[in-house]
């Protein structure tokens, strides 16, 4: 019986150690950063900073940049939570079902607004309405931008915004546009250019729904957000990231040709398509949006509660949109 | 009886060094949640009907899986003693496939088969055949030659000495052989359902689990996780083992 008190006592002694570690983990050096993104035109000015070394430039020579990108926002999410990730891109819904599970974080800044549209090649369906429980909807993930826009249409024009929370299937953007064109059991997809433009080419594919009509406004499709931890203890590096990230966006809207040449390249097509896909996207660091998708996403149950005052969601100085 | 408590008093002292971790406040409530906000949320998806809808959603989905499964493999097997060609091509076809995770043939089966349940049911044939039908065949092998002479005698047809002779005296290996398929199956559903999402309007346990990831609803997860872990359980220690007391005990064939 002694002999299996102190097995048990080591064991405990075991975990205790293994747990206490893994919540030590935070990093220790000041002079590094790391930065998540996602695959889209939407990223565009995190390219074009990428490509231009402008952050490097800008750095002393030790600096440590960690551009990293994940295939969804919950690994991003998930990234920043154990401080892997300091800068995370997204989209406002996903950020505030953060927000609201206690992670510590803040919207820096805007980064674009983009149309965004739902898909199908099915001839006889042409709005919300003609979509049946068997059609299915591919888009990232549920609580993504496109399933809060697809829900506030559902409520707009069906009267019932969880309308097709069950005909849901995640799927990243390519798979998304990949099951669509082999016309299966996807029936319609909700993206974002450049598959967004690329699938409308294809023959016989048309556009249901538009962001802008499910919203009625403008709004912000990706915003970048900050941990409270990067923001507090590296301020230097924190301001200088934000005001490289804002001459990018500047680069983009005042050398519109120069910049679609060299994303042309990274997103493998030719630069005039690219230039033509970057004419519909407006690159801003203004947020915009943030009280709507907030409010529809209490009134329907995707958040419990969101925020009071708007600070408690955007650093100091952020531009937003009433 | 004495195991079960011993399971019993270390399925509390998790708990309790769970409950003491939470209060020490290392790891923010997202990561690490209290067991009590885990047990409310695991009442509160029965209590709405979703956890019930989507534990009905994927046994229907894996039984159906598991029918068609056992039923080709059992088919399979008896061809297989019926023509010793036939046997050879199905050892080549299990050595083949038997390794090959589910998961892995996922990409050509979304092209094939599309994302519907059909998808997450050939996974899961997939699981079952191919350590099934292994070992039926090793315990077809395994029959004494006595009792194929006995039937051979009486003048059993083909059929009549599979189903009274080959089968019978081989059921240790068939039931262990349910047991790898049932685990194999069980982790592949959960696994497919993840990626598949809510395949024909109502999704699974892993589609739950899914939905729990994405609205950073931790303490669902981890109710969801306890689900999965029970119905293994159950499976496996209380549906198998009184499937082997009814009949391997019973009559005597417990090794």
């Amino acid at each position: 019986m002694r002999c299996r008190i102190k097995y048990i006592v080591f064991l405990i002694i075991c975990l205790f150690v293994i747990f206490f570690n893994i919540g030590c983990t935070e990093k220790q050096e000041i002079n590094d950063i790391s930065i998540a993104e996602q695959y889209g035109l939407a990223y565009a000015p995190i390219q074009v900073m990428k490509e231009r070394q402008m952050l490097e430039k800008k750095l002393p020579e030790d600096t440590i940049i960690n551009w990293v990108k994940l295939v969804n926002t919950a690994a991003i999410r998930e990234s920043m939570i154990v401080g892997d990730v300091d800068v995370g891109f997204m989209a406002i819904p996903p950020f505030l079902i953060g927000w609201e599970k206690g992670m510590e974080w803040k919207i820096s800044t805007g980064l674009t607004c983009s149309p965004i549209g739902l898909i199908t090649y099915k001839e006889d369906i042409k709005t919300l309405h003609d979509l049946s429980p068997q059609d299915r909807i591919a888009l990232p993930q549920p609580g993504s931008i496109q399933h809060i826009l697809l829900s506030m249409a559902a409520e707009k024009m069906l009267g019932d915004a969880q309308r097709f929370d069950n005909q849901l299937i995640s799927m990243s953007h390519p798979d998304g546009m990949q099951a669509l064109i082999v016309k299966q059991d996807v029936s319609a997809h909700f993206t974002a250019p450049p598959y967004l433009n690329q699938e409308l080419k294809i023959e016989g594919m048309h556009q249901i729904l538009s962001g802008k009509e499910a919203m009625g406004k403008d709004f912000s499709f990706i915003v970048g957000a900050s941990t409270l931890r990067f923001h507090d203890n590296n301020k230097e590096l924190y301001d200088i990231f934000f005001t490289t990230l804002n001459e990018a966006i500047t680069f983009i809207n005042v050398h519109p040709q120069e910049a679609a040449t060299l994303l042309s390249e990274i997103y493998d097509m030719s630069p005039e398509e690219t230039l033509d896909y970057l004419k519909d996207m407006e690159y801003t660091t203004t947020v915009k949006g943030i009280f709507e998708f907030s409010d529809f996403m209490v009134q329907n149950g995707y958040l419990e509660h969101s925020f009071g005052h708007v600070d408690e969601v955007l650093f100091k100085g952020v531009a937003y949109e009433k | 009886m004495k195991n079960n408590i011993r399971s019993f008093f270390w399925v509390t002292m998790i708990f309790a060094l769970w409950q003491i971790v939470y209060l020490t406040k290392t790891f923010p409530e997202v990561l690490f949640p209290s067991p009590t906000s885990v047990i409310t949320s695991l009442l509160d998806a029965i209590l709405d009907g979703s956890m019930i809808q989507a534990i009905g959603y994927s046994l229907w989905v894996i039984f159906m899986g598991l029918f068609i499964g056992v039923f080709l493999a059992v088919s399979f097997s008896f061809l297989s003693i019926r023509w010793e060609v036939f046997e050879s091509f199905i050892r080549t076809c299990i050595s083949i496939a038997h390794p090959l995770p589910g998961i892995a043939l996922l990409p050509l089966i979304i092209l094939w088969i599309g994302t519907d349940s059909k998808a997450i049911i050939f996974i899961i044939v997939h699981s079952v055949l191919w350590p099934l039908a292994l070992n039926l065949l090793t315990g077809f092998q395994a029959v004494p030659e006595i009792y194929i002479q006995v039937g051979r005698n009486i003048g059993l047809s083909r059929l009549k000495m599979m189903l009274h002779i080959y089968l019978p005296a081989s059921l240790p290996f068939f039931i262990s052989g349910l047991k790898i398929s049932w685990a194999r199956a069980w982790r592949a559903l959960v696994s497919a359902e993840m990626i598949f999402g809510a395949a024909g309007g109502i999704g699974g346990i892993g589609w739950l689990i899914y939905k729990n990831r994405v609205f950073m609803d931790t303490a669902g997860l981890f109710a969801s996780i306890i689900v999965i872990i029970s119905i293994g359980i159950m499976v496996e220690n209380l549906l198998f083992a009184f499937i082997e007391k009814k009949t391997l005990k019973k009559w005597g064939m417990h090794s």
